[in-house]
């Protein structure tokens, strides 16, 4: 199946309306979903993503994408279950103990569902104990977010928590993150940005970084 | 010797005054309570009674002792807005803000968040039936018209009006929530619009009482706002200019028509691409310069483009530098900071936020002993600037 321009540009642009109209026309006419949502949607939010990274738009255009792009999901959501379709990996992510701002934490689970993630949204001030839970529920990578520099540190216990244990990846961002402070606490990943996150997720699970 | 208001004229003129102006003290640059303690501690000043007397309740900031001030040798002295039709919350522990934002503490009262948008539901026919601020409110400036006076014939220190918390965009964001109001500001403007224009009208109101209490002793106003995050703006300049702007310009010139005053502008982020339409919103002093965003980290460059039309406030980074840096590395950053916008005036040295909890004593006092020591003499700085040894080198 080749890409759905109209779809991808719908996407794009942030048009709710129409991305409903042509996902629920390609289900009517029994349209491969998976397909659609793989050749055609994914891409299309990985582009807003892109482009956010790169300053072309902001949070407001994004947010309009992902609205868009959840207009369609809601569609074929039901039928991807039963077709088999898995998502890459399933990821938990939280603002850690104490931090409960998650405006920047939000981003990142709009780019993490929209690459094709299942994402296990903790919330705010989260404790070791309900990242453990969520990597008792199935979550491969556990996504840490802290905005103030004095609850960075709240950080550290839970990437020794998860030290030593190969299957659980453990990735950082966040306003005062830098690499140096994740390679400092042993973190698999720094994200830079919502865009920039969902490629150290990826490699922090040995996956090909994907093409821009 | 210039006094701090005569040298605050100066600056403003971008003159080179005899001192440099250093401010500490105000709403978003004070100190955290447990910072405050510590800090007590560490001086052994037992003067320093103002531990429990909150400045802003969300940062869990305290109104600076004089004893500190004087200690500190900061120059400004703020006139503080009292909190009010501020209720508590019954349900958690937490309050309820003047314009209806629920707000839950977080770590013990460690600071507060925003929990909640009370016009998340909310339409342009009954935007109206919500219960808005009273903009007359008797609590909220009194007093101030009679610290104002005392300090403006018995002090040298320049006056400031401290802000009425959060401008427009600020307060949209909180009350519509977050990904709503972003998402308004594109797919249904009128609601956008309205809900600004409400804001826009009590604040202007609030300022208006405000400034005829204390305009004739002030010389700046204080304005605080957020447009950027750590590596962006966080509407595009397109949407800033077309929604917001008009509005904070007309809050700016409201003002400026009441009382002779310079207006600071406070906004975080990297928002070097909105600095010319700052300059025309009327803004004289931008603050915080946070050095620790894109395109933020070269003060000499910013000082090239712009200053000779817009002044400067802050610029010593809270994020990473003074929790972090070691001594020598701090006084490369004050220097450094001093070296490039403190030439012909036009630069407050003062934290870019509030001084948290993570941040040590000593490297408190080393701020502001090192500011006044190397503000005495900006271009003598070039030597301990070239060596080159900052903390953002060593981590970048």
């Amino acid at each position: 199946m080749s890409i759905n321009d109209k779809l991808y540009d719908a996407i794009v642009f942030g048009e709710r309306d129409v991305v409903v109209e042509i996902v629920q026309k390609a289900v009517d006419n029994g349209e491969d979903v998976v397909e659609l949502l793989n050749v055609t949607m994914i891409p299309a939010l990985r582009e807003v993503g892109n482009q956010f990274s790169s300053g072309e738009v902001f949070v407001p255009e994004m947010l309009v994408s992902a609205r868009a792009m959840q207009g369609g999901v809601d569609i074929i959501e039901p039928l991807l279950a039963s077709s088999g379709h898995r998502p890459i990996a399933k990821v938990c992510i939280g603002s850690v103990k104490g931090d409960l701002h998650d405006i920047g934490k939000n981003l990142v689970v709009i780019m993490l569902k929209g690459s094709g993630f299942e994402v296990d949204d903790l919330g705010v001030d989260c404790r070791i104990a309900d990242f453990e839970a969520a990597v008792e529920r199935g979550a491969q990578v556990v996504c840490l977010s802290a905005l103030l520099s004095t609850t960075r540190d709240a950080m550290r216990p839970v990437a020794d928590h998860f030290t030593g244990r190969d299957e659980v990846k453990v990735v950082v961002g966040g306003a005062v993150i830098t690499q140096e402070f994740a390679d400092e606490i042993g973190a698999d990943g720094f994200g830079f940005d919502a865009s920039d996150a969902v490629r150290a997720v990826r490699e922090s699970l040995g996956l090909a970084a994907v093409p821009a | 010797m210039m006094t701090p208001r005569e040298c605050f004229h100066a600056a403003m003129n971008h003159e080179q005054p005899d001192r440099l102006l250093i401010d500490m003290g105000k709403h978003i640059g004070s100190i955290h309570r447990r910072a405050y303690v510590r800090l007590k501690d560490y001086l052994g000043d037992e003067t320093m009674v103002n531990e429990n007397k909150i400045l802003d309740r969300m940062a869990q900031t305290v109104v600076p002792d004089e004893s500190l001030l004087r200690r500190l040798d900061i120059d400004f002295r703020w006139l503080v807005p009292h909190w009010v039709q501020v209720t508590e919350r019954d349900d958690i522990p937490g309050y309820i803000d003047m314009w209806g934002v629920p707000y839950k503490a977080a770590g013990d009262w460690d600071h507060c968040v925003v929990d909640g948008a009370p016009l998340r539901q909310a339409t342009l026919e009954n935007i109206d039936d919500f219960q808005w601020p009273d903009p007359h409110d008797p609590d909220q400036f009194r007093g101030l018209r009679e610290k104002a006076k005392r300090l403006f014939e018995n002090t040298d220190y320049v006056i400031g009006a401290d802000a009425i918390k959060a401008g427009v965009l600020m307060n949209s964001l909180q009350m519509r929530g977050y990904d709503r109001f972003f998402m308004d500001l594109i797919i249904d403007k009128p609601f956008a619009e309205a809900l600004m224009d409400k804001i826009l009208w009590t604040l202007k109101e609030m300022w208006s009482r405000y400034l005829e209490e204390v305009g004739p002793y002030v010389q700046l106003v204080y304005l605080t706002d957020d447009l950027g995050s750590q590596t962006s703006l966080l509407i595009s300049p397109k949407l800033f200019r077309e929604m917001l702007m008009p509005r904070m310009k007309e809050l700016h010139d409201h003002i400026k028509s009441l009382a002779d005053v310079k207006l600071m502008f406070h906004t975080d982020g990297a928002v070097l691409p909105l600095i010319d339409d700052f300059l025309a919103m009327n803004v004289d002093i931008l603050n915080p310069v946070q050095t620790s965003v894109t395109g933020l980290e070269d003060t000499f460059a910013l000082k090239e483009s712009f200053g000779d039309r817009l002044c400067f406030h802050g610029a010593i980074d809270v994020q990473q530098v003074l929790p972090n840096a070691t001594t020598e590395e701090l006084e490369q950053e004050i220097a450094l900071r001093i070296y490039d916008l403190g030439r012909d005036g036009g630069y407050i040295l003062a934290p870019c936020h509030n001084i948290g909890h993570d941040i040590p004593p000593q490297n408190v006092i080393t701020l502001f002993e090192k500011a006044r020591e190397f503000g005495r003499d900006p271009a003598g700085l070039k030597k301990i600037v070239e060596t080159g040894r900052s903390y953002f080198n060593r981590n970048r």
